[in-house]
């Protein structure tokens, strides 16, 4: 962790210091101590109650931390009050004024700003360009669809210019084909703006899609801070891995270190993993990505691979994709995954199989 | 609508007329007395004629009770919006021990009887030596018209979702400009319907008003429970019949903008 702002503070847009926020005997977020870069679109993940919402309204200044400091591009902001920090904010219910047509919507803040009537006029409909609602201006956001009304609650945020935008939720109270339609917007806006966006969710798939950056948190806990992929490929807990993506986990304990390592299964056997320091005796959890997986016949296993037995219990053709589903001898189920092939060999249900997976493509997990 | 009209609903219906006419006909009955042009008070009236209108005003005292009930009025609901709806405020989204206790107390002139807060007041203002009969009025209208307006202001601002003025803070207005330009044009329908309806209750007060006027500030009220004590004058008829339409005008009033305020939260929740 950094000491000094002054280092990198060219590139640092917010700077948590040992942030915790406690309401009484309640930890809502542990001391957290985080750099989110300028530019950035930062994505604070984690089921409801894991203190994603608290964090943010910590930076907004909604909510004063318990300890900690906050920095907002090398300013110590920790006592600044939130109308004094500049921020934007977009809210899961929009927010919008609803005594405010549109235009007065998205004027309000240039109003704060007591800018001229003629520049706040321009702006305003350069912005309402950007978001895609030129004609709606004179409209009442209750007239809106709720689309539409978080495109202007978007406007409103983007159009004084805010270095940075928090954003909670904003997509929760669309549908799902509205939420991805949004998600590309929201990433346009970020690209071509080149704002830092801080974006609470608790959707992995919103939060892979769109981030830089993932902050996985959990009971008020950072679980891993991460790129997308590195969440994916490489989670450092058993709750980061079931958080992201479909995931199985198996009981392991390692039996004998070396350059792979061996993992016992229990009644399952025992197969090899590649573990970093490996402690024998250490139990953990065995991690199975179901797009590593395949599906063999029963027999050889192939040169550097494991192999587990389990029987076919169901086969979903889910169009590029096929998932199958299998039990494996100790009654722990397995997500399969392999893509559509003609020459794919199909199995019927109940069929005794054997699943493999490269040395490489496991992951022990010790907690 | 088309509805099967079963016994049970037409038993119900028709109760609900009657019960509806009896509440209404003793002030419907006094609108043709107050059109007749008899000496005393007689239904049904013979003719009609807008005398006991004409005596209203030309007889001496009633038209400066009536003026001086209005001046009462205003200065009372003023007094009370600039206390209530603060109070409803800090009550609505306040965090501070005590609260109910409080908001029990401020509410309280509704559970006491009006009797027993008149006697208070009279002792009250003579123990704090308030002699000026207007004063005495609206300070004891405040106190009776108080608790309406933090009901209606609290009941308007707790359908204020707070996040409306925690997204104009952030967006960097200060907490005055937030109060000036979010909550309170939410709040206006609320604001306006508890002025109304604390303008009408103290337009009508009697009880505290016989306790603590003074001569020389007769409220109309009063000056019309002691002209009745005298002698029952047909002018009465049509004092009331216009308070009976001051009333419903008001009432008019805040079920139209109670209806316009529920129109535009219930299109909001899309």
């Amino acid at each position: 962790m950094t000491t000094k702002t002054s280092d990198n503070a060219s590139e640092v847009m917010v700077e948590l210091r040992d942030v915790s926020k406690h309401y009484g005997s309640v930890i809502a977020v542990r001391e957290t101590s985080v750099n989110i870069l300028k530019g950035e679109f930062l994505t604070l993940l984690g089921p409801s109650g894991s203190g994603k919402t608290t964090l943010l309204n910590v930076i907004a200044g909604m909510l004063s931390p318990t300890t900690g400091e906050v920095f907002i591009e090398g300013r110590n902001v920790t006592s600044v009050p939130a109308h004094k920090r500049g921020l934007g904010m977009v809210f899961q219910n929009y927010a919008l004024m609803p005594h405010m047509t549109v235009y007065e919507n998205i004027a309000f803040p240039l109003q704060i700003r007591k800018m001229r009537k003629k520049d706040i006029e321009q702006r305003v409909s350069e912005v309402l360009e950007l978001v895609r609602l030129p004609n709606l201006a004179d409209r009442k956001p209750r007239e809106l669809s709720g689309g539409q009304q978080q495109r202007v609650s978007i406007a409103r945020c983007i159009v004084y210019n805010p270095s940075l935008i928090l954003m909670d939720e904003p997509l929760g109270a669309l549908d799902k084909k509205l939420r991805e339609q949004m998600q590309l917007e929201i990433k346009r806006i970020h690209v071509e703006s080149g704002i830092t966006v801080m974006y609470v969710t608790h959707d992995q798939e919103e939060a892979l899609n769109m981030s830089d950056r993932v902050m996985l948190l959990n009971e008020g806990n950072v679980e891993q801070l991460g790129t997308p992929n590195e969440l994916y490929v490489n989670p450092v807990s058993e709750f980061a891995a079931d958080f992201i993506g479909q995931s199985t986990l198996l009981d392991a304990e390692i039996v004998e270190g070396g350059e792979t390592s061996v993992v016992g299964l229990g009644s399952l056997g025992k197969c090899r993993v590649v573990i970093q320091d490996p402690r024998v005796g250490a139990r953990g959890k065995l991690l199975l990505r179901p797009e590593a997986l395949h599906i063999v016949p029963r027999g050889e296993t192939p040169e550097g691979h494991n192999a587990l037995h389990g029987r076919v219990v169901d086969s979903l053709v889910t169009g590029g994709t096929v998932k199958h589903f299998v039990t494996l001898e100790n009654g722990d189920d397995v997500a399969v995954q392999e893509l559509t092939n003609i020459t794919m060999t199909s199995f019927s249900a109940a069929e005794m199989v054997q699943i493999i997976w490269p040395i490489e493509a496991g992951l022990f997990l010790d907690r | 609508m088309e509805q099967r009209a079963s016994p049970w609903r037409i038993a119900v219906n028709a109760s609900a007329v009657a019960i509806l006419i009896f509440l209404i006909l003793p002030s419907l009955i006094i609108i043709p007395i107050s059109f007749g042009n008899a000496n005393e008070i007689v239904f049904p009236p013979e003719g009609f004629s807008l005398i006991l209108f004409r005596r209203f005003f030309n007889e001496p005292g009633w038209v400066e009770s009536a003026w001086l009930s209005f001046r009462v009025a205003l200065w009372a609901t003023a007094i009370a919006v600039c206390l209530g709806v603060p109070a409803a405020y800090a009550l609505a989204r306040g965090r501070f021990p005590g609260k109910r206790v409080i908001a029990l107390f401020l509410l309280s002139p509704i559970m006491i009887p009006h009797v027993v807060i008149a006697l208070a007041l009279f002792v009250y203002f003579f123990q704090i030596h308030l002699s000026d009969g207007m004063l005495r009025l609206i300070c004891a209208h405040v106190v009776a018209t108080l608790p309406f307006v933090i009901v209606t202001s609290h009941a308007g601002i707790r359908n204020i979702d707070p996040v409306l003025e925690q997204a104009a803070t952030v967006m960097g207005a200060p907490r005055v400009l937030v109060l000036r330009r979010v909550t309170i044009p939410l709040l206006y329908p609320s604001i306006i319907s508890g002025a109304l309806f604390a303008f009408l209750i103290s337009f009508d007060e009697i009880v505290i008003s016989w306790f603590i006027s003074k001569a020389g500030y007769t409220p109309l009220p009063v000056k019309m429970f002691s002209s009745i004590k005298w002698e029952v004058s047909p002018v009465l008829a049509s004092i009331s019949t216009m308070l009976t339409i001051l009333s419903v005008v008001i009432a008019v009033i805040v079920v139209l903008i109670l209806r316009k305020q529920s129109d535009r939260e219930g299109a909001g929740r899309s």
